[in-house]
């Protein structure tokens, strides 16, 4: 589903923020990306959606290959991604139905479509009865669940999360990342970006760690941190 | 046809177009001064160039003919100028007829009676098809045989000629730095939404918005700046027109000026077409400049 071989971005400004990465994620799978801030996890997400495209390497997502992939050619990949972020990217003038709704809308989706499946992912978040309600009347873990529900809307293949529990408390951590299990056992890939060690811990699913631009392990089962088990705390 | 697209689709240009009214109407303003010069400029220069040929259309060349001329060639003369592909029409006056209209034009203020014998020569009178062609034509005819003088507005006839071209410089140079003032400013309120919107854009392209689509809303943002400005000024431009033209008739018989020198209808759709191509012109510009970074 999602392939980089041997890839590297340099940003203009010379830094370098992934050096020769490579990694295979194949359908259905739950990958969490590990490190610490600066290290390239963001990086290497933004490439997959082709925020920013790679100076080496070459990266393929659902069959399209990225790194090749015309400007005029981006708006047809990104309807096939869905992307969270830590700080929601939620429409503060628009009600939770319609900034749902905004993501078919402004893609040229038919009304019958729009009416047929926003109520349909609201529900799988669990937001159906605040969808009247405007993103700051809602707690933060309602306002993932709606940026969620936003990524969601256009039938992704293909799930990406950039700390998508960094605002939150840990309630609304466990519900969040509940909610991306669940979507997960629908099919859909989900890769996370985060430095939640509670998150990855509790989860025990594939673990890519990053340090300085490169891959430096990468676990089936893996925890934050290398080689501890839950309950475990590193020193100093 | 899916109403509810169209629906969100017109929300969002009513609600970009509401969120900087200021800007809105400082755009709107400056389109309809464009449009209210251009205007001024089309409907005077079409009336100056109405009235200016009507002037060069009554210009006439007389050819005087020597005293000593044969009749032989008068009508040689008279042969010649019918050839002349330049000439509308040229008439044999004889010195009978010719003492006939200036007494008739002087109305008695000269006394004929007292001439013992007529001291006006035979003449041609000459209309030419072009008023440009005044000079060229005078010139040919002064050469020809027989001819002893060729009376026409010479004068008149440059200055009009050099007043029309001046006129039109001067315009259209006005013109232009006001289109590109306007232009200026609709391109800054359009960016000014564009930057109030930002966060819009970055999640329309986030989810797969192509760059044509979320382009749309500012251009007709644009467009109804240079509609609405477009509108005023013709709406100012028809009441200055019902207001002062009559008066300015009034106050210069002698110009020949008309009451409508150019045909309204036609006008006002250059004008609305002018106002509404600096505002889709303007946003495109704007826009893209954003949508490329």
């Amino acid at each position: 589903m999602i392939s980089l071989r041997g890839v590297s971005l340099v940003y203009p400004n010379g830094v370098r923020a992934l050096d020769n990465v490579s990694l295979e994620i194949g359908k259905g799978d739950f990958v969490f990306l590990v490190g610490h801030s600066g290290t390239g996890k963001s990086s290497l997400l933004r490439l997959l959606y082709r925020e920013a495209n790679s100076t080496a390497g070459e990266i393929v997502v659902d069959g399209i290959r990225v790194d090749r992939l015309r400007r005029n050619r981006v708006p047809a990949l990104r309807r096939h991604l869905g992307v969270v972020f830590q700080d929601f990217k939620l429409l503060t003038d628009k009600t939770v139905w319609e900034n749902v709704a905004f993501a078919m809308q402004v893609t040229g989706a038919h009304t019958r479509d729009v009416m047929r499946q926003v109520p349909r992912v609201l529900d799988l978040v669990g937001l159906s009865h605040k969808s009247r309600m405007y993103p700051n009347e809602l707690s933060g873990g309602e306002q993932q669940r709606a940026a969620i529900a936003r990524a969601l809307v256009n039938n992704p293949k293909i799930l990406l999360c950039d700390e998508p529990t960094g605002n939150l408390d840990p309630v609304n951590t466990t519900e969040i990342t509940a909610l991306l299990q669940r979507i997960n056992l629908k099919g859909t890939t989900v890769v996370v970006a985060t430095h939640n060690q509670a998150v990855v811990d509790r989860m025990r699913r594939r673990v890519v760690r990053l340090e300085d631009g490169r891959i430096t392990t990468d676990e089936e089962r893996g925890y934050y941190y290398l080689g501890l088990g839950q309950g475990q705390v590193l020193s100093g | 046809m899916d109403s509810g697209k169209v629906k969100f689709f017109l929300g969002e240009v009513l609600r970009n177009f509401s969120r900087n009214t200021g800007m809105q109407v400082t755009a709107i303003g400056t389109v309809a001064i464009t449009i209210v010069l251009l205007g001024l400029f089309l409907f005077v220069r079409a009336a100056l160039a109405d009235a200016g040929n009507r002037l060069l259309d009554q210009i006439e060349i007389s050819a005087y003919l020597r005293p000593d001329a044969t009749s032989a060639q008068a009508a040689a003369i008279g042969g010649f100028l019918a050839q002349d592909p330049r000439i509308a029409s040229a008439q044999f006056v004889p010195k009978r007829q010719g003492l006939a209209e200036l007494r008739a034009r002087t109305r008695g203020a000269i006394d004929t009676e007292l001439l013992t014998e007529n001291p006006l020569p035979d003449k041609f009178r000459i209309k030419v098809r072009q008023p440009e062609q005044v000079d060229s034509v005078a010139a040919t005819v002064r050469r020809l045989t027989g001819v002893d003088n060729v009376v026409y507005g010479q004068k008149i006839v440059q200055r009009l000629l050099a007043l029309g071209g001046v006129l039109r410089r001067v315009g259209i140079g006005l013109i232009l730095a006001f289109v590109g003032v306007a232009s200026i400013i609709i391109s800054n309120t359009i960016r000014l939404t564009v930057f109030a919107r930002r966060r819009e854009i970055a999640i329309m392209q986030l989810v797969g918005a192509t760059n044509t689509y979320i382009r749309l809303p500012f251009i007709c943002e644009g467009l109804l700046d240079g509609l609405i400005g477009a509108l005023v000024a013709l709406a100012l431009l028809a009441g200055a027109r019902a207001a002062l033209w009559p008066r300015l008739l009034e106050a210069l018989p002698w110009v020949q000026l008309r009451a409508m020198p150019v045909d309204a209808r036609i006008l006002a759709v250059q004008l609305i077409v002018t106002g509404v191509a600096i505002g889709v012109f303007a946003s495109w510009i704007s826009v893209g400049r954003y949508l490329r970074t």
